[in-house]
């Protein structure tokens, strides 16, 4: 196992390495040379991930004193499967996407040191290595969005990417040297193993160390994961190769989930940072969906996607739902790398023709066609509320029954059902033959999606965390006062309800009012139009910055 | 009498205002092998000054030191010539130096490889930038775009380069800045914070340094790369740069 570990990152690395120096004598061989070395990387992932299922051993491998240990746990063997998987599919995709682009070679160079990056800083078993893959990933992310050298556009993006990332690369060393400074290792499981033994024995400016380091290291994800206000540099990356985009939305910006998960062992002695991870997760995703649903250019209409993605992943941590932040990013990253690599073929198609089938789905959804008879409301309205929360209940009472004990558990059903509603809420005014048809399809289709989420996540429960007792750690870490509980629940509630009265009102056109709430839904279509004016802000900040800079020079006489 | 030697060491680890004698000299010296020795020389003389004291550094000169840094950093993202952008995140970097030596009593001969570990990047981008002025008159930002379609050997260098000053992990800088991020975070949080501030802004200034040269159309001027036999010495020196860095980075304690 440990000679995989090493293998693991080594290979990459090296055909980088090659890559670079040879690149004359290669030509298009740089190419090859890279999809070889990404097929026996994943081979060697497969292997790790197999054995991590044939044993129930972890193993670590240092290569120096102080730093440089690898480890080959349950997180680092799933994490290094799906990494060298897309970047194998990346690199595959991009033999023939980018052969007319110069540079070739020192692409598929910079492919090898990403996917070296990412795999060091999966299988990090000290702070020095974390940090330093961490940051490395930055910066080939930097090279790689930058990769057209001659567009001063993609060059701006690239360098806010770096910029953000510097933000997040601050907060994870002050975390590390906090670490170290408390417990006297870089080692985490050294670590981990004094935190779980002693919680809360060492303090740092009278708050517990577990707690501040908590803080950083979230903050440290949010701006590797795009959370709201660190964000602005995801959606506008568009400018960089394809391939690019695909390896960053499905697996670098999911960096932020695996460091979560990481540090499970500090997270669960925290008191209020899984519910700042919760608040931010929430936000993020609520303001990303919005903004994706403004967009009308496909590429950022998908970032926005994913960044709402990433809120949804951060607020699963922040409910203690941990290995289904997991399953999650490897799902998100699985669908949209496919989206990203297919966006090409579907713009291309849609400029030959706009391919739009006129089907139901359509006249639905695009040109707001409504049933013109309905069933009886009631009879679908106690569909739409009962189903899908009997199926949610079912499905986690067959597989964890204690399930219903755990405040994340009540806030992610919660979410499940609401989803779950809203589909089957929009077929009771959909124009289709037989109605009941479709209802039965809804209905069969979830229930199966929601088994095997429920199933699967499970056993990634199992898997990444096999201690039962630190399972329920997670989510103990993560409650809160179950009047409070309550009280959100019911609120979220009213509020989710008065807006589905709402856009039942409004489209009836029996609105009191309705000439006002018009107003004011096109002023925050505007406001969600300029993206909440954050990237204004932002630019606006870094301009006043500059030439603060040049003022305090011509005021210091250059010297 | 300490106190005042260790103000006389502020001169060569810069502290503002101070720096402006480092800054005004290696301005004003038009020399490249003067400029050389300088980038050398100067921080080391702070160092041995330092070390022979065998003083503990005081609280206000540590804070006096991020401070220059974080000014200097900051003062640096505009700056389009190169030299000049040598010297003020030189400056810059230097001042942290103090936070290195920190409260324990290191000696010279141990010191000295922090400070080597800063100027020699610093000493490999002048020499780069004598490579552009040979050939375009000036090194200087934004005057000729698209250096990475044009001189793609020279192009990658002065990234590699830029990437070792800017204290990207591997190279001695990061170790430096980790040392030093170790010395003063048990004392101040606050102090930690501004030392990761100074790094911010190094990354940045050394991007848009970066930026200014590579991106862009490529100029319609005729020039040649660096030959290969040139890149693989500039390569060779950044090999070792990268190999002490992780010596360095492996006694991190």
């Amino acid at each position: 196992m440990e000679q995989l570990v090493i293998l693991l990152v080594s290979l990459p690395l090296l055909a980088g390495i090659v890559n670079q120096l040879f690149s004359r004598s290669l030509g298009y061989g740089s190419a090859k040379l890279s999809v070889y070395a990404a097929v026996v990387t994943f081979v060697v992932a497969l292997l790790l991930l197999a054995q991590m299922f044939s044993s129930d051993h972890t193993a670590q491998v240092a290569l120096n004193d102080n730093w440089g240990i690898l480890l080959a746990d349950p997180l680092s063997s799933l994490m290094a499967v799906l990494i060298t998987g897309i970047s194998l599919i990346v690199r595959i995709y991009s033999v023939r996407y980018m052969i007319e682009e110069s540079g070739y070679g020192r692409f598929f160079m910079l492919l090898d040191l990403m996917t070296a990056s990412l795999l060091l800083m999966v299988a990090s078993g000290d702070l020095i290595t974390l940090v330093v893959a961490w940051h490395l990933v930055g910066v080939v992310l930097y090279f790689l969005l930058g990769f057209d050298t001659k567009s001063p556009v993609a060059s701006r993006y690239a360098l806010w990417t770096l910029v953000t990332y510097r933000i997040g690369d601050m907060a994870l060393v002050l975390a590390a040297v906090l670490l170290y400074h408390a417990f006297g290792t870089w080692s985490l499981n050294e670590i981990f193993a004094e935190i779980t033994a002693n919680p809360g024995q060492h303090h740092y400016f009278g708050m517990a160390v577990e707690e501040a380091v908590g803080l950083l290291l979230a903050l440290a994800a949010f701006a590797r994961s795009a959370q709201l206000f660190l964000h602005t540099w995801l959606p506008y990356t568009m400018d960089g190769p394809s391939p690019v985009s695909a390896l960053m939305h499905a697996g670098i910006v999911n960096a932020g989930g695996f460091l979560i998960n990481r540090f499970a062992p500090v997270f669960v002695q925290t008191e209020s940072v899984m519910h700042l991870l919760f608040v931010m997760g929430l936000v993020t995703a609520i303001i990303g969906s919005v903004l994706m649903l403004t967009q009308n250019d496909i590429k950022k209409a998908l970032g926005y996607s994913t960044m709402g993605q990433m809120g949804f992943m951060i607020m699963e941590c922040g409910v203690g739902a941990f290995s289904l932040a997991i399953y999650h990013l490897i799902a998100h990253g699985l669908f949209k790398g496919t989206l990203f690599l297919s966006a090409g073929s579907v713009i291309n198609e849609a400029r030959q023709h706009d391919g739009v089938p006129k089907q139901d789905l359509y006249t639905f959804i695009v040109e707001r066609r409504t049933a013109k008879r309905r069933q009886p409301w009631l009879v679908m309205a106690g569909i739409t509320l009962a189903v899908p929360i009997v199926i949610l209940f079912m499905a986690h009472w067959l597989v964890a029954q204690d399930f219903f004990q755990k405040q994340g558990a009540i806030v992610l059903l919660f979410f499940g059902w609401i989803t779950g509603a809203q589909l089957l809420f929009n077929t009771y005014r959909m124009d289709v033959q037989n109605v009941w048809r479709l209802v039965g399809m809804i209905i069969f289709s979830f229930a199966l999606v929601i088994l095997g989420y429920v199933l699967i996540s499970h056993a990634f429960d199992v898997f990444l965390y096999p201690d039962s007792a630190f399972r329920s750690e997670i989510y103990a870490a993560a409650h809160i006062d179950v009047f409070w509980f309550d009280v959100l629940v019911v609120l979220t509630t009213a509020i989710i309800v008065a807006g589905w009265v709402l856009t039942y009102y409004s489209e009836q056109k029996r609105l009191v009012g309705g000439e006002q709430l018009n107003r004011l839904w096109l002023s925050f279509y505007a406001l969600v139009s300029r993206e909440f004016y954050l990237t204004d802000l932002y630019a606006w900040l870094s301009r006043a910055l500059l030439k603060a800079s040049a003022r305090l020079n011509v005021l210091l006489r250059w010297r | 009498m300490s106190e005042i030697l260790l103000i006389v060491a502020g001169l060569f680890l810069p502290l503002f205002p101070l720096s402006m004698v480092f800054t005004g000299l290696f301005n004003h010296l038009g020399n490249q092998n003067l400029r050389t020795v300088l980038l050398l020389v100067w921080p080391q003389i702070g160092l041995f000054i330092v070390s022979a004291l065998g003083v503990e550094i005081p609280g206000w000169i540590i804070v006096w030191a991020l401070l220059t840094a974080i000014l200097y950093g900051f003062r640096a993202l505009v700056l389009r010539e190169v030299g000049l952008w040598i010297s003020f995140i030189a400056t810059s970097l230097w001042a942290v130096l103090w936070l290195v030596i920190g409260v324990n009593e290191a000696s010279w001969s141990e010191l000295m490889w922090f400070g080597l570990g800063f100027s020699v990047p610093f000493v490999l981008l002048l020499m780069l930038g004598g490579e552009l002025e040979s050939r375009f008159g000036a090194a200087y930002t934004g005057l000729y775009n698209g250096l990475a379609q044009a001189l793609p050997r020279l192009s990658w260098l002065i990234v590699i380069v830029v990437l070792a000053i800017i204290a990207t992990p591997l190279f001695p800088s990061f170790s430096a800045l980790m040392t030093a991020m170790l010395n003063i975070a048990d004392d101040s949080f606050i102090l930690a914070l501004m030392l990761a501030v100074a790094w911010f802004i190094w990354g940045w200034a050394g991007a848009r340094l970066i930026q200014g040269l590579l991106i862009g159309e490529e100029s319609n001027i005729a020039v040649v790369d660096v030959t290969a036999g040139k890149a693989w010495i500039y390569a060779a020196i950044l090999g070792v740069l990268v190999y002490v860095g992780v010596c360095m980075t492996g006694g991190l304690a």
